[in-house]
Formats: C-alpha cells, sequence, structure tokens
C-alpha cells in the first residue's frame, strides 16, 4: 500500500469513569505526518499520548474524528501500522524465542519457512541480535528484548511503527544506546515513526517532526516543529540547546497550567 | 540433593516411624494401631498375592477416565466461559453456586443417578476435576496481557490465530496449575467414592479393612495412597516438564 500522508483529523476522545461521569481525554487533535517522517508527539504524563496513539493504531475508536492514510480512514489494527510497546515483557511472546518471535509476522503472512528464516536474520543483524537468536525473552536484558520487539514489527514489513515510550523503562546507558541505534534503523530502513514521549532530549535527539501536546483534560496539540537540527544531534550543538529550553518552556507552561486546575 | 538435604530428610522420616512405633501400644491399643514393622509385613504379603496391584489399579483406571474427561471439559468450559459473553452469562452463576459443594458430598447423589457401578466413580471424579480446571483456565485465558494480543493483531493475526497461538499459551501455566489440583482432587474423589459404594479399590481396601478389623490392612491402604499420589504428581510434573516447558518460561518454576 502507498499511501502519502497519515492524518489526524479532529480527533477527540472520551472515557466514562469508573463512577459514571465523562473523562474528556482529548479535544480537536488535528495533526498531519509525512510519509518517511520521524514524528514525535511529546507532552506531559497522562496528556492523552498512548490514548492518541492507539487511535492510530486502531485499537480504540475516537469519539469525534478519525485517523486517516490518506483518504482511507482506520477502522482497526492491520499490518501496515506495527505499535512498539514500553512493556516489552507483556508485548513478546515469552514461549518463543528471539527468532519465532521475529517470525510470528511473516507466520501470519503464510510466508514459507525459507523466507521467514530470511527475514528473521536480515532484522535481528539489523538490531544486533544474530547471535541470540534462540534464547527466550526472560534470558534477555530489558534492551535486548525491546530490539527482538523492533525486529518483529520490521520484520513485517509495516509502513509506519507506532512507538509507545519504548525507551522509557530502559537504564540509562541501555537507553542512549538504544536511541543512536535505532534512529540509525529508521534512515536505513525509511520507515514512518510515531514516536510517543515524555522526554525532551529524547524528542529532540531523533525525530525531525515534534508536536507538543497540551495538558489533559481535553488535551490538544500546543505547538508543531520541523526540527532542522545539525548533525550529528548533540545537546552542546547550540540549536539543539536552544531548541531544549523553547521546548521546556512549553511543557512547564503546561505543568504550570495543569497544577493551577 | 546435598548430603545435609539427605541427613534431615532420613531424620525426618526416621522420626515419623518412630513416633508412631512408639505411640502404637502406649498412646493407642496396639490391635487398633499396630506398629509401622506390622504394617510393613501386612503390606508385603498383600503385594506379594497382587492384592494390592489390584486395587491399585482399580482406582487409578478411575482416575485416569475421569480425570481425563473432566481435564477436556474443564479446558473448554474455562475458555468458554472467559471467552464468550454468553457462556459467561449462564454458566458463571451455576459454577460459582457448585463450586461450595464438596465431590464427597456429591457421592450420594451420583449413586442415586449412575448407579453401585463405574459411572458413579467417573462422575465424581470428573465433578472433583473440572471445578478446578475451570476457574483456573478461566483466570489464565482472562489474564493475557492485552497488549500482548495487540501485539499480535499488529503482526497480522486473525481471531483463530490470536486464540491459539496467544491467548491459549499465555494460559498454559494457569491451566497446568488448574490441571494438577485437579489431579489430587480427583484421588480424594475417587478413594471417597470407592469408601461409601464399591468392590474395587484403595477407597475399598481401607473401608472393608475397618469394618473387618484389619488395622494392618488400613495401613497399607494409606500408604498406597500416599505412594499413588506422589507417584502420579511426581510423573504429571516430569511430563509437563518436557512437554510444556517453553509455555511455563513466563512464571516462576514450575515445582
Amino acid at each position: 500500500m502507498s499511501w502519502r500522508v497519515l492524518r489526524l483529523e479532529g480527533v477527540g476522545k472520551d472515557f466514562t469513569r469508573a463512577d459514571g461521569g465523562v473523562a474528556e481525554v482529548l479535544r480537536d487533535v488535528t495533526l498531519t505526518v509525512e510519509r518517511g517522517s520521524f514524528f514525535t508527539l511529546l507532552g506531559p504524563s497522562g496528556c492523552g499520548k498512548s490514548t492518541l496513539l492507539n487511535i492510530v493504531a486502531g485499537f480504540e475508536g475516537a469519539t469525534t474524528g478519525g485517523a486517516s492514510l490518506d483518504d482511507k480512514p482506520v477502522a482497526g489494527p492491520g499490518t501496515d501500522r506495527t505499535v512498539i510497546f514500553q512493556d516489552v515483557s507483556n508485548a513478546l511472546f515469552p514461549w518463543m524465542n528471539a527468532r519465532e518471535n521475529v517470525e510470528f509476522g511473516p507466520k501470519m503472512a503464510r510466508l514459507g519457512a525459507g523466507e521467514r528464516k530470511e527475514r528473521a536474520d536480515t532484522y535481528l543483524r539489523l538490531v544486533g541480535l544474530d547471535a541470540d537468536a534462540g534464547k527466550f525473552p526472560f534470558e534477555l536484558s530489558g534492551g535486548m528484548k525491546q530490539r527482538i520487539q523492533i525486529a518483529r514489527a520490521l520484520a513485517n514489513d509495516p509502513d509506519i511503527l507506532l512507538m509507545d515510550e519504548p525507551f522509557a523503562a530502559l537504564d540509562a546507558i541501555t537507553k542512549k544506546h538504544l536511541q543512536v541505534e535505532f534512529r540509525k534503523i529508521w534512515s536505513e530502513t525509511g520507515k514512518t515513526i510515531f514516536y510517543i514521549t515524555h522526554d525532551i532530549f529524547e524528542a529532540l535527539l531523533l525525530s525531525t517532526h515534534l508536536a507538543v501536546m497540551t495538558a489533559g483534560p481535553k488535551a490538544g496539540i500546543k505547538e508543531v516543529f520541523q526540527l532542522d537540527l545539525a548533525e550529528p544531534r548533540s545537546p552542546s550543538n547550540p540549536d539543539f540547546a536552544a531548541m531544549y529550553s523553547r521546548v521546556e518552556t512549553l511543557i512547564d507552561e503546561e505543568v504550570q497550567r495543569m497544577r493551577a486546575r | 540433593m546435598n548430603r545435609r538435604t539427605v541427613f534431615w530428610r532420613t531424620l525426618s522420616v526416621a522420626a515419623a516411624l518412630s513416633l508412631w512405633w512408639l505411640s502404637s501400644g502406649t498412646l493407642f491399643n496396639p490391635i487398633l494401631v499396630p506398629a509401622p514393622h506390622k504394617v510393613a509385613v501386612h503390606l508385603w504379603e498383600m503385594t506379594a498375592d497382587g492384592e494390592i496391584l489390584f486395587h491399585a489399579w482399580a482406582s487409578l483406571r478411575r482416575v485416569i477416565v475421569g480425570y481425563a474427561l473432566g481435564s477436556v471439559l474443564g479446558i473448554l468450559t474455562g475458555v468458554a466461559v472467559a471467552r464468550i459473553r454468553i457462556a459467561e452469562d449462564m454458566l458463571e452463576p451455576p459454577l460459582q453456586f457448585v463450586r461450595n459443594i464438596t465431590p464427597v458430598a456429591i457421592i450420594p447423589l451420583a449413586v442415586n443417578a449412575f448407579g453401585l457401578e463405574e459411572p458413579s466413580k467417573y462422575f465424581v471424579i470428573i465433578y472433583s476435576t473440572i471445578i478446578p480446571v475451570v476457574f483456573n483456565t478461566a483466570a489464565g485465558v482472562a489474564s493475557t496481557p492485552q497488549i500482548r494480543v495487540r501485539a499480535a493483531m499488529c503482526l497480522g493475526a486473525g481471531r483463530w490465530d490470536i486464540f491459539a497461538r496467544v491467548v491459549l499459551p499465555s494460559a498454559w501455566p494457569f491451566i497446568l496449575t488448574g490441571l494438577r489440583v485437579a489431579l489430587g482432587f480427583a484421588f480424594m474423589g475417587v478413594v471417597a467414592a470407592e469408601m461409601i459404594a464399591a468392590e474395587s479399590g484403595v477407597g475399598y481396601l481401607i473401608m472393608q479393612s475397618r469394618n473387618m478389623l484389619l488395622p494392618e490392612q488400613m495401613f497399607s491402604g494409606l500408604f498406597l495412597l500416599g505412594l499413588i499420589g506422589l507417584v502420579t504428581d511426581r510423573a504429571f510434573q516430569f511430563t509437563i516438564g518436557r512437554l510444556m516447558r517453553r509455555y511455563m518460561l513466563q512464571t516462576a518454576a514450575f515445582d
């Protein structure tokens, strides 16, 4: 399927609370994600970032508006959009070794054993785990498990990777390595990335586009940036530092607003 | 096992036997509660003439049939309760009610309904087996992590693949726990049923020895029960360890 843009148009989402009231999580979110871009959604905790990702993934429907690829509305989960979850221990299949996990998508596509193996080899190598193909998730560290999840997604050749704070639960050193490596993987594979984080540094390190969200309830988009930062990106670059403080100010405003309520 | 473990475990068995030996003839009437060596001699005689094997096999045969049927029915029912809304609405109330009725209490009903022969034993064993299997299966199926199902959906799995390749494997540790508990329940059920209405089996052996004042035989029956339970549980674990090991990786060791 060849599409050009992922559109979110006037997306609103209400949840029924346990006490029967209505929680208005998202209001009128409109975004355009170009094919091939690394689009990051940054916002304070609890602002509804994951809800938005779930709507793009097709796990949840929007209350108003919706997501579409070009003009085709998202009606449910599909192999063109693969989610990378933060909770990798539950996202992987613990009874399958690394290779079997990666081969799951190709298997569902009813590919033959030869091609499945080839794909698994390719993507396990891409994430640097070809030597650990026979290991089970419980034998691997959090970072390695996350690599497998990335390989598993790529082996299915989706158009978009939807990433829900994928590195947030990792230790600082592992996280840094994976961020750098993942940006390389993105530029090599040319996949479109829809990335969620509450980490400003991570957002500036990785993205081509950055949307800052307002605090919930009734969260929306505060501002969208195109990030043409000097490469290689580094916090010591002046443009990186300037952008950092600019985004930080926006986030601080939102946190203040949330507290004032 | 290291030497320390062997030492303390041997001591434990020796202490239990000594206590038994000392209490027979002091605390208890030695005719009603015979000393261990007398029981050992009797057990040997019963083994030699094949009586032990006859009764053990009678019980075991009933358990194999009832447990197999109860397990299959229990897994199917548990899956239905967890996955099908109508099944949950229809089966949950009777199951929640019936789970409080101990298998032993169901034996007179079983005899009334299915007679004195094998079918009433099967019924009691199926009943004993099915309850833990249903509830564990339902819990396992329901506790499948939502994101695992969602991950599979993203990877192109349809409804059947999600069930067979994601939900069921995620539930296996729960189901196997239920099956192991049920195996113990099945033996409790069959022994109780045999004590009330049977002409063979370990439960019959024990009840008959009481009625005919053969305490050595009673103790032999008890020993046999312990032994059969231990062996079948070990066999169960060994089989699971061999066949289902990869599904147990997601939880703590199965022991």
